[in-house]
C-alpha cells in the first residue's frame, strides 16, 4: 500500500473515522488529483461523515451545501442583500446623488451575500472542504449548473464581474441514489461506491465511537447488525443506528442481549414501521440463535 | 521495465475491455485512471484495482464484470483475449417462439412450425375516427405512421408536471426580488414594476415495462410504436421489456426505423413470447433499478393483460415496493378491450389495488381516455 494512503488511513481514523482502503483511496486521490470525489452507497454507510471527518483531520473550514428539490443558484451561489440595498438608495436619494454612480455603490461586494458555493470559491484561508450533500435530490438542471462551477471553480456574477477561486477547494458529493446522477457530472469526479460494513470494521467502529462498551457486548451487537440487515428490509439500519443501539444499551447497563431488551431497543435500528411489525419475537429469536451460535 | 509507456498500452486495452462489457468508460476516464495509478503501489494489486475503480467510476452493477476483466488483465504477463461482440450470442437464444419483421408486421413463428399472427389484410390508410377505434393489431403500416404522431401527443400529456424550481414568467407568480431590483435602477431605484418568477414545466420522466409474453403478440407492434413514441418526446425514459426475465432495453429501442428496432430487441431479448412470470419480473426491477429510476415524479406504466405464470405474493410485494417510490402508476391492459374481460386473473387483481390508473389499451381511443383521467 502507498505510504500516503497508509497515512490518510491513519489521520481519518485519529479523527474518529473508520477509513477501509477504498474510502482512504479515493480521498486520497481526489485531494491529490484536485478532483471531485461523488461518494455514493445506502443511506447510513457513512457518505456525508468523509466530508466532515476530512474538515477535521485538514483542519480546514468545512462548507456544506445541502441539496433539495427546487435548490437554485441564489441559494447555493449568492443572492444580493437587497434590503440593505434599498436602504442605501434611500440615503443616496436624501444625499442628493447622481444617480448613474448609485449602480457602482449598491453592487459592491459588502451587499452580496456569500451562499455555499461562492463561500468555498472565495475562501482565503487555503482550500476548504465543500460538502455537496444528496446532490439526487436537486433537479438536473442544477446538477448541469454545479458541473459548470466544479469544472472552472469560477463564478461570474453581471454586476460585480468573474470571481476566481482563491484555492481549489476539495469536494465530496454524496448521493443516495434516488436518482441516476447525470453521466457528465459523474465524470467529472472520482467515484467512490460504499456498502454496509462488514463484521470487522463495524467492530472497530464501535470500538472507537463507543469506547466505554464492553468488548464482548460489541462483538453480539455487531454479529447481530450484520445478520439483520440480512433480512428482507425496507431500511437497513446503517452505521450510525449501530452506534445509536449500542449506546443506548450502555446507558441501559447492559451486558448482554436477551430477547426483551433486544425487542424494547430495536426502535434504535429500525425506522420503519414495517420493518419493526416484520421483525417480530421469532425474527428476534432467530437473530439471537445465530449470534449465540457464533459465540 | 516496460515503464510508463507500457501502462498506458496496459490500460488501454483494458479500457476498452471494460467497454466491450458495456461499462461506458470515456477518453477523460482513462486519463484519470493514468493518473490515479501514477499515485499508487503498482506492486500492490488490490490497490491498482482499488484505484481503477474509483478512477473508472464503476457503478455497482458493474462490479462483477469488472472484477473478472480485472482478474484477466491484471493478472501480470497473461495476454489479454480479445473481448467477443455480445450481440452475436444472444440470437441463438431466442427460446421457443421465433419471430421476425417482414415489412409489415410481426411473425411469430412457435417451435413445431406453426405461424401465428393476424389476417392479411391489404394495407391501406383508415381516416382519423375510424383509426381511432381499429384495435392495434389489425393497423396497416400507413396507419401505424398516423398513430405515432396521436401517440406522441399523448406520450407527452401522460408525463409532464411542474417543477419546483422557479423561473421568470411574465404572468402570475412569486416576487423575483434580483429582477425587480435590477428593473428599478433604470427608475433611480422606483420599485415600478414586479419581476415574477413560477415553477418550471418539468421534463416528463418515464419507466416503461412491457409485457412481451405470448397473450400480448398481438399487440406487440403498436404498444412498442407507443414506446418509440415515448422515446422521441420524453427523454428521460427507461423501457424494459419481461417475460420470465427482465430486460432492459432502453438502448435498443431507438428513434430510428422501426424495423431496425424490432430486428435488434429480437436479439436483445430472450423467451420473447413465452409465459409471464410478472412478480419475479418486477421484482427484479425494484431491485435492480427502481432506486435510480423511481421517485415520486416518475410516471410507471406497465403494459401488461396479467396473466401471470408466478407467484401473486411476489407480485404483491413489488407493486406495494414500487407505489411506495412511484408518483403514479398506470397498467395498460390489451385485454380490457373485449367487453367480456373482468380483472380476475390473479395477478391482475393482486396488482390492482396498487394501480392509480387502470385502463384498456387495445386501440388508440382507449389511450386517449387514459390521457383524460390523467390530466
Amino acid at each position: 500500500m502507498n505510504e500516503d494512503i497508509r497515512a490518510m488511513q491513519a489521520l481519518m481514523e485519529r479523527h474518529g473515522y473508520v477509513a477501509d482502503p477504498a474510502v482512504a483511496t479515493a480521498v486520497y486521490l481526489a485531494k491529490e488529483m484536485r478532483k471531485p470525489l461523488l461518494v455514493e452507497g445506502e443511506a447510513g454507510v457513512g457518505k456525508t461523515e468523509i466530508a466532515k471527518v476530512l474538515a477535521r483531520a485538514l483542519a480546514t473550514e468545512l462548507i456544506r451545501l445541502q441539496c433539495y428539490e427546487g435548490l437554485d443558484t441564489n441559494t447555493a451561489l449568492y443572492e444580493w442583500n437587497y434590503q440593505r440595498q434599498l436602504l442605501r438608495l434611500r440615503i443616496a436619494e436624501q444625499e442628493g446623488r447622481d444617480p448613474a454612480q448609485l449602480e457602482d455603490l449598491i453592487f459592491g461586494r459588502e451587499y452580496l451575500l456569500e451562499r455555499p458555493l461562492l463561500k468555498a470559491i472565495t475562501r482565503r484561508e487555503g482550500p476548504p472542504v465543500l460538502l455537496i450533500d444528496e446532490i439526487d435530490r436537486a433537479d438536473d438542471g442544477f446538477e448541469a449548473f454545479l458541473l459548470e462551477v466544479l469544472s472552472d471553480f469560477q463564478v461570474t456574477i453581471p454586476e460585480l464581474g468573474t470571481i476566481r477561486a482563491e484555492h481549489v477547494p476539495i469536494v465530496v458529493l454524496t448521493s443516495n441514489r434516488s436518482r441516476e446522477i447525470g453521466d457528465a457530472l459523474r465524470r467529472r469526479c472520482l467515484y467512490l461506491y460504499m456498502e454496509h460494513p462488514d463484521l470487522e470494521k463495524e467492530l472497530r467502529i464501535l470500538r472507537l465511537k463507543v469506547p466505554d462498551l464492553d468488548e464482548q457486548l460489541a462483538h453480539t451487537i455487531a454479529r447481530f447488525v450484520q445478520r439483520l440487515r440480512q433480512r428482507d428490509l425496507r431500511k437497513l439500519p446503517g452505521v450510525a443506528e449501530t452506534i445509536d443501539w449500542a449506546k443506548a444499551l450502555v446507558r441501559l447497563h447492559q451486558e448482554r442481549l436477551d430477547a426483551q431488551i433486544v425487542s424494547a431497543t430495536l426502535g434504535c435500528l429500525l425506522k420503519d414501521e414495517h420493518d419493526v411489525r416484520k421483525t417480530g419475537e421469532e425474527a428476534v429469536a432467530e437473530l439471537l440463535a445465530y449470534v449465540a451460535a457464533g459465540e | 521495465m516496460s515503464g510508463a509507456h507500457g501502462m498506458v498500452a496496459q490500460l488501454a486495452k483494458f479500457a476498452g475491455a471494460l467497454r466491450s462489457h458495456g461499462i461506458r468508460i470515456g477518453l477523460g476516464d482513462e486519463v484519470d485512471a493514468g493518473l490515479a495509478l501514477a499515485r499508487v503501489d503498482l506492486i500492490d494489486r488490490d490497490e491498482v484495482h482499488r484505484a481503477l475503480l474509483i478512477a473508472f467510476k464503476v457503478p455497482r452493477d458493474a462490479w462483477a464484470t469488472f472484477d473478472r476483466l480485472f482478474d484477466e488483465y491484471w493478472a501480470g504477463d497473461i495476454a489479454p483475449e480479445p473481448p467477443v461482440a455480445p450481440q452475436a450470442a444472444f440470437r441463438d437464444h431466442r427460446g421457443p417462439a421465433q419471430w421476425q419483421w417482414d415489412g409489415q408486421r410481426v411473425r411469430i413463428t412457435i417451435a413445431d412450425g406453426q405461424q401465428e399472427v393476424g389476417d392479411d389484410e391489404q394495407p391501406g390508410y383508415s381516416a382519423e375516427p375510424l383509426l381511432r377505434q381499429k384495435p392495434f393489431d389489425e393497423l396497416s403500416t400507413a396507419e401505424l405512421s398516423a398513430m405515432e404522431r396521436l401517440v406522441a401527443r399523448l406520450a407527452l400529456r401522460l408525463a409532464t408536471r411542474r417543477r419546483r424550481r422557479l423561473v421568470p414568467t411574465r404572468g402570475r407568480g412569486v416576487v423575483d426580488l434580483r429582477r425587480s431590483f435590477r428593473e428599478a435602477l433604470g427608475t433611480e431605484g422606483e420599485l415600478l414594476w414586479l419581476a415574477r418568477r413560477t415553477q418550471a414545466l418539468e421534463e416528463p420522466r418515464l419507466v416503461l415495462l412491457y409485457d412481451t409474453s405470448g397473450s400480448m403478440d398481438a399487440y406487440t407492434r403498436v404498444l412498442l410504436t407507443f414506446a418509440l413514441a415515448l422515446r422521441r418526446v420524453i427523454k428521460r425514459v427507461e423501457i424494459f421489456t419481461f417475460n420470465t426475465a427482465l430486460t432492459r432495453v432502453t438502448r435498443v429501442v431507438a428513434p430510428a426505423r422501426m424495423a431496425q428496432t424490432l430486428e435488434r430487441l429480437a436479439a436483445a431479448v430472450p423467451d420473447w413470447s413465452g409465459g409471464t412470470r410478472i412478480g419475479s419480473c418486477l421484482a427484479q426491477f425494484v431491485e435492480g433499478y427502481s432506486s435510480a429510476m423511481v421517485n415520486r415524479h416518475t410516471t410507471v406504466v406497465i403494459v401488461s393483460d396479467g396473466l401471470d405464470l408466478g407467484d401473486t405474493t411476489l407480485l404483491t410485494r413489488s407493486m406495494e415496493a414500487l407505489r411506495s417510490r412511484a408518483g403514479r402508476i398506470v397498467w395498460l391492459n390489451p385485454l380490457m378491450g373485449d367487453a367480456r374481460y373482468r380483472p380476475t386473473a390473479a395477478g391482475m387483481s393482486a396488482a390492482l389495488p396498487y394501480v392509480d390508473h387502470f385502463a384498456p389499451a387495445h386501440n388508440l381511443e382507449s389511450l386517449e381516455g387514459l390521457l383524460r383521467v390523467v390530466k
